[in-house]
């Protein structure tokens, strides 16, 4: 009897394992050659795991890329994945591992607002870059000098949204507001309702949604009642996908826009055909890229069969601007604390348009804060079950 | 108006589905005061079988459903068999702590074999009547879809047959017997570990409808059993744990309590609501709803 105890105490041991990805390094080589480590923290797992996997995918190609042209240096460049599930309880430990393994020189991540927030004191403390390829809250980089992005804030995001809906989208005169209760889908939310009510756009409700629901029938059911012309959904595409698709259920016949969050392949196979017809913004498409941008696309493809995403894209850059930081600074006989601070240093120096990093998204540089604040917005539209770009873009804002 | 009667809607799906998974956890407690926790991955299993019976092996909704309330019945039994019956004598918080690491593995089993993606019953390979389209308009412009008018009418004849079961039958009488004295009971010539083994065969094929119910409405997910399952589990706690009718009820109450919580006073505390109404029943009679008030099954 004690047998199927131990039996079952291995098996939930086993599974418990078998859910944390794991970095198979090639024992041959190990030896011959230095590694240089970088961590790359994202949710594999969870409901935003369709994001890390473009992540992961897009990290994997720039590691592959820069270890056949010869390394840093000639020096192998090894990432290792660790998994935040997309929570923030769990972005603090993984956090503490990454700051306490002293083999890893930066972190490219968090990619969920929440989890970069809780990383930020912890890597601050332990010296060590965190650079975020997917976080848009406003305060993600505030505070630490430790965290960097490279993509837009919610502030820039929330008022382009209203602005476009303004703008863009006249027929639309009442909107409704559908919140995730985090620190994106709040932040974002606070920002385009501050936009909304500056130029006049008539709010009628805003309701909000905890992550873990699948059911979103009550609230569709209070915002079908006010009869909003557009609903607004600040959130992650696993739950809009759903909050689409129940609310054609529900016989809400709005325009549905979203933001960055629903950005995700995975958002047009859950929502179906009613995914039709929506828009959302993104901090970069590969339809208005330049040829560098199709040829990383073209790599990706070959590599892993699939079509990047913006956050392949994105991540893609973040790995190469901590690789080219490593190129710069690093120094074998200096310590780890002074080699992970050389790489802040490096970054914190692209501070202006010609210091920036010049990826396949377009420059990247830095102000005071480590935010990212050139980039534009882009507004994609769903047509015929695809992402494609809408047809008016909206260039500048007020 | 229209706006009131869609929310009644909302709440009773949604409460019949917490009040089939919350019998389930009220039948074990009722003979072995077990909290079975790994209920709500029964729950999750019996969607996915469904969801696999249907989209690999391509076998209708019809026979889909049956089968998968088959399998889960007998995933139920073996959980029973393996984990907790080498434990009926020991201290009640070893067995406690099994269900907690049953609940864990099931969750990372479902998460390796079927991936943390979530998943939807695919609208072609359904009855027609499960497509959300087709739904009864109700006055004032409300619309009753039909899917939701099945999930609610199966629960309750689901509710109706276990009571008639629990009532009217030698089995049923046994697990009564059981509930009420299970030293006695098998001196009285009960086989207990058989009773217990058809209380987990039948709380684990409601689980398993319900998981479906939830697969058609909402999404298939490795941990769709923990949010669900905590609510049902309140719901058992409101009814007065151990109690049928009233896991039945308060499973209604607080789907009920969630819907009108997010539609009329904040969605941002949908479940604190359900949870608050929880409390303060729990409060004025400790033993819920309708338990009994012995005080000696805490």
């Amino acid at each position: 009897m004690r047998n199927w105890l131990i039996g079952l105490l291995i098996v939930g041991f086993v599974s418990v394992l078998g859910c944390q990805p794991q970095d198979k390094n090639t024992s041959e080589t190990q030896k011959a050659q230095k590694e240089l480590k970088v961590a790359v923290a994202a949710p594999f797992t969870g409901n935003a795991a369709a994001f890390g996997e473009m992540i992961k995918r897009g990290a994997e190609l720039k590691e592959k890329e820069i270890n056949e042209a010869g390394g840093i240096n000639g020096m192998k460049l090894t990432l290792l994945f660790e998994d935040d599930a997309g929570k923030d309880a769990e972005a603090s430990l993984v956090a503490e591992r990454i700051a306490n393994n002293l083999q890893i020189l930066a972190v490219v991540g968090h990619f969920n607002s929440s989890c970069s927030l809780a990383g930020k004191p912890i890597y601050q403390r332990a010296g060590i870059v965190e650079l975020s390829p997917g976080s848009t809250n406003v305060t993600v980089c505030e505070g630490s000098d430790w965290t960097f992005r490279n993509l837009y804030r919610d502030d820039f995001q929330g008022k382009f949204i209203a602005q476009y809906i303004k703008k863009i989208l006249t027929d639309l005169e009442s909107v409704a507001v559908f919140f995730d209760n985090d620190d994106y889908g709040r932040g974002l939310r606070n920002a385009f309702v501050a936009e909304a009510e500056r130029i006049g756009l008539n709010l009628v409700a805003s309701e909000a949604y905890d992550r873990d629901n699948t059911d979103f029938k009550a609230q569709l059911t209070s915002i079908k009642a006010k009869g909003p012309d557009a609903i607004f959904i600040s959130g992650l595409y696993s739950e809009a996908g759903l909050i689409v698709k129940q609310a054609r259920e529900t016989g809400i016949t709005a325009q549905f826009f979203g933001a960055d969050g629903v950005d995700s392949p995975d958002f047009l196979t859950i929502a179906g055909s009613s995914a039709e017809g929506t828009y959302l913004t993104t901090p970069f498409t590969f339809g208005a890229a330049d040829a560098k941008a199709q040829q990383m696309a073209a790599n990706f493809e070959n590599l892993h069969g699939v079509a990047p995403d913006t956050w392949a894209a994105l991540t893609y850059d973040a790995v190469g601007m901590i690789a080219d930081a490593l190129e710069k600074t690093y120094n074998s006989e200096a310590s780890v604390a002074d080699n992970r601070k050389a790489i802040r240093d490096h970054l914190a120096s692209l501070d202006t348009p010609e210091e920036g990093y010049n990826g396949v998204t377009g420059l990247t540089y830095f102000d005071l804060n480590g935010d990212t604040v050139n980039k534009p917005a882009y507004v994609k539209i769903v047509k015929d079950g695809q992402f494609t770009a809408a047809d008016q873009q909206l260039r500048e804002l007020d | 108006m229209a706006q009131f009667l869609e929310q009644i809607i909302n709440g009773l799906v949604l409460g019949g589905i917490y009040a089939l998974i919350a019998v389930g956890y009220t039948m074990v407690y009722g003979i072995i005061q077990l909290i079975n926790f790994a209920h709500g991955e029964i729950f999750m299993f019996g969607a996915y079988i469904a969801l696999m019976l249907i989209t690999v092996f391509g076998v209708p909704f019809w026979v889909a459903l049956p089968l998968s309330m088959v399998l889960c019945a007998v995933l139920g039994m073996l959980m029973d068999l393996i984990a907790y019956r080498p434990l009926r004598d020991a201290p009640r918080l070893s067995a406690l702590i099994t269900a907690i690491g049953m609940s864990l593995a099931l969750q990372n089993l479902a998460r390796m074999i079927w991936s943390a993606r979530p998943r939807q019953f695919p609208d072609e390979t359904l009855p027609t009547i499960f497509l959300s389209q087709n739904a009864i308009s109700l006055p004032g412009g409300a619309t009753l879809p039909y899917r939701d008018v099945f999930i609610i009418l199966l629960a309750l004849v689901l509710m109706v047959a276990l009571n008639r079961l629990i009532y009217l039958t030698k089995i049923g009488k046994a697990m009564r017997a059981c509930a009420q004295n299970s030293v006695a009971a098998n001196l009285m010539g009960i086989r207990t570990n058989r009773v217990i083994a058809i209380t987990f065969i039948i709380g684990s094929a409601l689980g398993a409808v319900a998981g479906v119910m939830v697969g058609l409405r909402e999404v298939v997910t490795p941990t769709m059993g923990y949010y669900k399952g905590v609510a049902a589990f309140a719901a058992a706690v409101l009814g007065g744990i151990g109690n049928i009718t009233g896991a039945m009820l308060g499973g209604i109450i607080i789907g009920l309590a969630e819907v009108f919580g997010a539609g009329y006073i904040s969605s941002g505390y949908r479940l604190a609501i359900a949870y608050i109404i929880m409390i303060a029943v729990i409060v004025i009679r400790p033993s819920g709803l309708f338990g009994k008030s012995t005080g000696k099954r805490a």
